[in-house]
């Protein structure tokens, strides 16, 4: 495309006379500084004074032969399809091991998982956010232990605010949940298998040897108060005389993500709360552990995915009015707050009903 | 104001009694406007209308000026879930907090019908305890396994016992679980005649300390038993005896 002309150049050019502008052009004047310094302009030349022509995007398009961009959302979404789960999992509180004595005479130790009021809290949607998610709550929280943006949020839920907030990533939009229905063992089926993840136990500073398996260094042989050491950090002068980076060293250890893999369920009880898989989990008794079903195994059958999502939809019918409701009567008690009015509100006993003075429809969700 | 316990005790403590009486002034007069004032910041609860669950309002209040500096809306738990969705009427109970002891209760009722294992290592006076000649019984066939007990870990479906015996001279231990389907059945062989003063025998390994073989104790018991008889059908009495699975 031909270069143009800044629009502080050609101004200048259209005022004055065509002399004056040849004059100006001859001799270097303040104003004539401004001008690129090329020895010939005009439209011939290349120049253009034209107002600059939409860009040409049109041959940007995916429609015009090229093929499909490999980064970006869309790219990242699809590329994550495969690796992620059809519909969301629970939080559940680690309450220890056990065994189960099997038929033949096998032992199978395992660890009890069990879940305290999970609900579901939103839906992340890859319009609004960029990616499919469910985030799920558990247990309970005392109001006064939480912050006012936390209780308006809850407020908006219809919700008791929850001990502990997470997300569990959806392939898609039918993997999302109805706000406010509550997930129970039976979320799970036993056979399944599933990923479990929890913080492991912190061990503190830990030395080299502990953190990373060194093998420290002899008893005897004249060594002096070096014996669980790490030794040297590397080579000396004509190496660089440097430790590289990511060098193994003493420091915290633990307290990081786990995630135990294809752990089968041994058994849902929706009385007791509690999920058994087969194995161990890492972390401490009373730790939140994640389960979603797992990534590296098939699915659950599709019949058991649409039978246990007819489920929640029979025990909660009326999680979407809850949540409207909910909605409408955070509005206005938000906009209460705003004006300073809460506490007069309260003080005449004065009730909002957010169902009846709103008409559900006008809130957007 | 009573000032008849006033009249009874030293002036010194005439400001306490008086600070002691104006409180409980106050308290007898609005006990309601004093739990008020300790719990102000959470109302009375609002039942719930329409769609929206029971909820009550926490109040943040301005700790200079003690005025609601912020209400929030807090709603009540969730209720409890229907059992199952052909009975709607049944609800689900709250899950207990602990759930271990209740599913270890259920894994013994299933291992453990009669409860002979449960009642052979609970703490009674007829149960095994350290320091007895235990024999446990395969129920795969195979030699039973004859031991003192040096150690039993209660712990549910994981109980399990330590015998130590010596075989061809050589110490050997071996861990039951006690629950499992392998282990046929438990018999005790021979009493410690004086209660263990500990709870781990593990220094009955030690050569001072050790049993050495209870082969000819297992034969003697045997022998008492009449498992080892002239006549066929001789040992049905001690089989009967046995806890089978």
């Amino acid at each position: 495309m031909a270069p143009q002309l800044p629009t502080r150049c050609w101004r200048q050019l259209q005022q004055p006379s065509l002399q004056s502008l040849t004059l100006a052009l001859a001799r270097p004047t303040p104003s004539a500084l401004l001008l690129p310094r090329t020895t010939t302009r005009g439209v011939k030349y290349g120049w253009s004074t034209l107002p600059s022509r939409a860009k040409p995007a049109r041959f940007n398009q995916v429609s015009s032969g090229l093929p499909a961009p490999t980064t970006g959302p869309a790219a990242a979404l699809k590329r994550r399809e495969r690796t992620t789960p059809m519909r969301t999992g629970v939080l559940a509180i680690k309450k220890g091991m056990t065994a189960f004595m099997g038929k033949t005479g096998s032992r199978i130790p395992c660890t009890v998982l069990q879940l305290d009021k999970v609900q579901t809290v939103a839906n992340k949607t890859r319009a609004s956010n960029g990616y499919f998610a469910v985030q799920v709550g558990l247990g309970e929280r005392r109001p006064d232990n939480v912050g006012a943006p936390m209780l308006g949020y809850f407020e908006a839920k219809g919700l008791a605010p929850k001990r502990v907030l997470a997300e569990f990533h959806v392939r898609d939009q039918s993997g999302l949940l109805p706000v406010g229905v509550q997930l129970l063992p039976d979320w799970f089926h036993v056979g399944q298998w599933v990923d479990v993840r929890a913080n492991s136990h912190g061990k503190g500073f830990a030395g080299g040897m502990k953190k990373h398996g060194f093998k420290g260094q002899g008893a005897s042989h004249g060594n002096s108060l070096a014996h669980r050491a790490i030794g040297t950090t590397g080579p000396s002068q004509g190496g660089g005389s440097r430790v590289l980076p990511g060098k193994k060293m003493p420091g915290r250890m633990g307290n990081e993500r786990v995630t135990m893999q294809n752990l089968p369920v041994l058994m849902v009880n929706n009385e007791l709360g509690i999920v058994v898989v087969k194995g161990c989990v890492a972390g401490p008794k009373g730790c939140v552990v994640k389960i979603q079903d797992a990534v590296k195994k098939p699915p659950p059958a599709k019949e058991f995915i649409e039978a246990s999502r007819k489920v929640l939809d029979e025990r909660f019918p009326d999680a979407a009015e809850t949540l409207t409701a909910a909605r409408v009567k955070h509005l206005q008690l938000k906009e209460m707050r705003k004006q300073g009015r809460i506490e007069d509100m309260l003080a005449a006993g004065v009730v909002v009903d957010g169902a009846e003075t709103v008409v559900a429809s006008e809130v957007t969700v | 104001m009573n000032a008849a316990p006033l009249a009874r005790r030293p002036l010194g403590c005439l400001k306490a009694s008086l600070r002691q009486a104006r409180q409980q002034r106050t308290t007898a007069a609005a006990p309601a406007a004093f739990l008020a004032r300790q719990l102000s910041t959470v109302t009375p609860t609002v039942a719930g209308t329409g769609a929206l669950p029971e909820h009550n309002f926490f109040r943040m209040i301005d700790k200079k000026t003690k005025k609601t500096r912020s209400a929030f809306a807090v709603y009540a738990q969730p209720p409890p879930v229907p059992a199952t969705t052909a009975a709607q009427a049944t609800l689900l109970p709250a899950p207990p907090p602990d759930p271990m002891p209740h599913l270890a209760a259920e894994q013994i009722k299933s291992m453990d019908p009669t409860g002979a294992r449960t009642a052979l290592f609970t703490k009674t006076r007829y149960a095994a305890r350290v320091g007895d000649v235990l024999m446990v019984t395969h129920r795969r066939g195979g030699e039973p396994f004859a031991g003192v007990c040096l150690a039993i870990r209660r712990n549910g479906i994981d109980t399990s016992v330590l015998l130590r015996n010596h075989l061809s001279k050589v110490g050997v231990e071996m861990w039951y679980k006690v629950y499992n389907r392998n282990v046929a059945g438990i018999e005790i062989v021979k009493r410690r005649a004086k209660r263990a003063r500990r709870a781990k025998l593990t220094y009955m390994r030690q050569p001072k300390h050790d049993m050495g073989s209870v082969a000819d104790l297992v034969f003697a018991w045997k022998k008492t038993r009449k498992v080892i008889g002239s006549k066929p059908g001789a040992g049905k009495g001690a089989q009967s005896a046995k806890k089978r699975k």
